[in-house]
């Protein structure tokens, strides 16, 4: 008994750089933001303590609901589409009989390679409003007469960013859901066979419940990735009436631009409760699945 | 049992070690100079030699020779001709340039000022945000150090913007940034009858004529042609021809911006814009190709103009706007905590002199600061895209005519949040009254301490 405890010992000794780590990058600026969070500081001049005066700002900000707001549709845009497809490309792609399948791989893997700035500034282009390349094949086509604004329009707005990130995913997902069909063991589908089952069937009843475990973990890592939206969005802009403006999007440019430091961290702060309130649903989501 | 026990301890100190090596390497590697050149100073570790006191470069020929080293930080790559400049005249000194570029500057800066360590001790500032470092306590009060005798030929709008509130020098620049209307010779001989920059300029000396002027270009050219690039550098124009945003801690609107509205949805209806972007892909594009008759142009812009097999070369012409502007601009001040503030200052004296600024002016075509550079080169300077024209003459006239506003930390973050809600406005045919309101509740938002009615 004793020597296990000993032994156990040393095991804190090994996870104590991880840990002396955290607490010096990454606790010390999570405390140090909640106490900026209590003040009124430009960074220029020193804090000067404030009480709750940022987040009583912050609970009556309706620019802030609406990036939480903007956010979620930008997210549930996103995500959809690039789960279906992911899921559905996966399928096509783990079948024998499809020739070239590395090469499509990596090709739809691509786009999660490009730097998200790098992707915003693409599809700023390709949609520009006098200039774009896809106005100017719409209107050679002849779908349209005059230039469409896509920028201006909210729900283009937002269609465009959700399509991004779609575009920027999908691959990354592809990728996962493989992985997870190739962990299917072949036993089950020969027997499936065997037994005289369809494809559809099979993909009904046998893939996607012995997927759901990679499924959760895809909805999960997506969540938390989704409300982060930050650089793609940016490089697009906050859209028409703030419409694509997300909420760390808000945070860079409340702490960052206008320096108001002190409210930005009341943001991060707002924001890290928003999360905290999705990953919960989640959590219960996942809950219920199981049982 | 014993003796085993020291491996999984030595091992674990020697991952924590390694942990906090690490972190103290990536200061050390920011601390170090990038430059080999400082090889010859024994000093290494220290990057700040004071001036008096540096044992090395006793070779070094004129009496009362500068010595000694200066940091300066810049996100703008031609801060490397001026210190070799300085270097050249002053070979006892060395210059060591960290340029950051782009939006990271900022706030790198800001961070930097706040911790206290591994500071410059000159530091540049962009005219976008210098509004909010002007009245810190992080630049050098240069008035005191004799400062306004550097400025007192100066422009008077471009020694305005280094001041604080309380009027004090505190940054100086080494030029001044005059916008005017470029355009291609051929296309304005073709839409507006001439290539002269006088006529051009009294063909749109108001936003009536030029809105008039607009119309017949479009006209005359199918529609494939518009007068200027986009109804939004009203704002640029304007910005500088109105009373200040904020006014005794209240937001102000100048009412000459509902007519600037105005006149920018006359522009929009009327197709005088090709409603392109201020320096995106297609403005520039228009800009060199001349899908866009008139382009409002800072004058540092010329890396805009494609000039590959000096194709540019005398093709263009600059004509006056209906009013004065500048676009930007950078800044320079001495960290109030520098050990090396007199070489600091030595530097700054030389950015500010004609000496430096006939011959950026002649290297770069930067417009000088000096009103006196600009009075005294007005006949001969010649630009190679301009040809003939003398074009020191128009900006001249338009910048001794801004008024010397010093910035303060709301201007420009203001104007943004004003460009936003008004160019949408344009766009969408809004009305002026819900252009107004929506603008007042983004400056309400971002700024709470000031008073919106």
């Amino acid at each position: 008994m004793n020597t296990k405890i000993n032994k156990s010992y040393y095991g804190y000794i090994f996870i104590a750089p991880f840990f002396i780590g955290f607490l010096l990058i990454g606790l010390a600026p999570i405390l140090y933001t909640f106490y900026l969070s209590l003040t009124k500081w430009d960074g220029f001049s020193d804090p000067v303590y404030v009480g709750a005066a940022n987040y009583t700002r912050l609970i009556h900000d309706s620019f802030f609901f609406q990036t939480i707001g903007s956010t979620l549709i930008i997210w549930v845009m996103a995500i959809i589409p690039q789960i279906l497809l992911a899921l559905g490309l996966a399928l096509i792609l783990n079948e024998r009989f499809i020739r070239g399948k590395h090469f499509f791989r990596a090709v739809f893997y691509f786009p999660h390679i490009v730097t998200p700035v790098t992707l915003g500034v693409l599809f700023s282009l390709m949609f520009d409003w006098q200039t774009g390349s896809i106005n100017k094949v719409l209107m050679n086509i002849g779908l349209v007469d005059d230039p469409v604004n896509w920028f201006n329009n909210p729900w283009w707005s937002r269609i465009i960013v959700a399509g991004v990130i779609c575009w920027q995913y999908f691959g990354f997902n592809l990728i996962i859901f493989i992985a997870g069909l190739q962990g299917i063991s072949k036993e089950v589908y020969e027997a499936a066979e065997v037994d005289g089952a369809t494809k559809p069937v099979i993909i009904r009843h046998i893939i996607l419940p012995l997927l759901r475990p990679v499924m959760l973990f895809t909805f999960i890592t997506s969540v938390i990735g989704g409300l982060q939206l930050f650089d793609a969005p940016l490089m697009l802009g906050d859209g028409p009436g703030n419409s694509t403006r997300t909420m760390i999007m808000y945070l860079y440019e409340t702490a960052f631009k206008n320096f108001d430091y002190s409210y930005g961290s009341a943001i991060a702060y707002g924001i890290f409760i928003v999360v905290m309130f999705f990953t919960a649903i989640t959590t219960l989501a996942t809950r219920t699945k199981k049982e | 049992m014993k003796r085993k026990s020291w491996l999984p301890v030595s091992l674990a100190l020697i991952l924590i070690l390694t942990l906090l090596s690490a972190c103290g390497g990536n200061n050390n590697g920011n601390n170090a100079s990038p430059s080999s050149s400082a090889s010859a100073s024994p000093s290494a570790s220290e990057p700040s030699a004071s001036p008096s006191a540096s044992a090395s470069s006793s070779e070094s020929a004129a009496p009362s020779a500068l010595s000694g080293k200066l940091v300066i930080w810049t996100f703008f790559d031609q801060v490397k001709d001026m210190a070799a400049k300085f270097m050249e005249k002053n070979p006892g000194v060395q210059v060591e340039v960290k340029m950051f570029p782009g939006d990271q500057y900022q706030t790198k800066l800001l961070t930097a000022l706040q911790s206290g360590k591994d500071l410059p001790d000159i530091f540049d500032l962009e005219r976008g945000y210098i509004g909010k470092f002007i009245d810190s306590k992080f630049l050098t009060d240069l008035s005191a150090m004799g400062g306004e005798d550097l400025v007192k030929d100066y422009v008077p709008y471009v020694q305005g913007l280094g001041r604080s509130a309380d009027g004090k020098l505190k940054a100086i620049s080494d030029h001044s940034s005059p916008g005017g209307f470029w355009y291609l010779k051929e296309t304005a001989k073709k839409y507006l009858g001439t290539d002269d920059a006088t006529e051009i300029g009294a063909m749109v000396s108001d936003w009536d004529k030029l809105v008039e002027t607009g119309k017949k270009v479009y006209d005359q050219s199918g529609g494939k042609v518009h007068l200027i690039e986009n109804a939004g550098d009203l704002f640029d124009i304007m910005a500088y021809n109105t009373e200040p945003w904020v006014k005794d801690g209240a937001l102000n609107i100048d009412p000459k911006w509902k007519d600037t509205y105005a006149v920018q949805q006359k522009i929009r209806e009327n197709n005088v814009d090709a409603k392109l972007e201020f320096m995106s892909a297609g403005w520039g594009t228009a800009l060199n190709s001349g899908t866009v008759v008139l382009t409002s142009m800072p004058a540092w812009a010329g890396f805009m103009i494609d000039n590959k097999d000096d194709k540019a070369v005398g093709k263009f012409g600059v004509a006056s706007t209906p009013l004065g502007f500048y676009t930007g601009g950078t800044y320079r001040g001495i960290y109030d905590k520098s050990p090396n503030k007199e070489l600091a200052y030595e530097f700054i004296k030389y950015i500010a002199s004609s000496e430096w600024q006939t011959y950026n002016l002649g290297k770069t075509g930067n417009m000088p600061g000096l009103a006196t550079v600009y009075q005294d080169n007005m006949d001969s300077f010649k630009s190679s895209f301009f040809g003939d024209q003398n074009i020191l003459k128009p900006y001249y006239d338009t910048v001794t005519k801004l008024p010397a506003l010093s910035a303060d930390k709301y201007g420009e973050e203001i104007l943004s949040l004003w460009r936003k809600s008004a160019g949408q406005g344009i766009t969408n045919k809004t009305d002026y009254d819900k252009v107004v309101a929506s603008f007042k509740k983004e400056v309400k938002n971002a700024f709470p301490e000031l008073k919106v009615d």
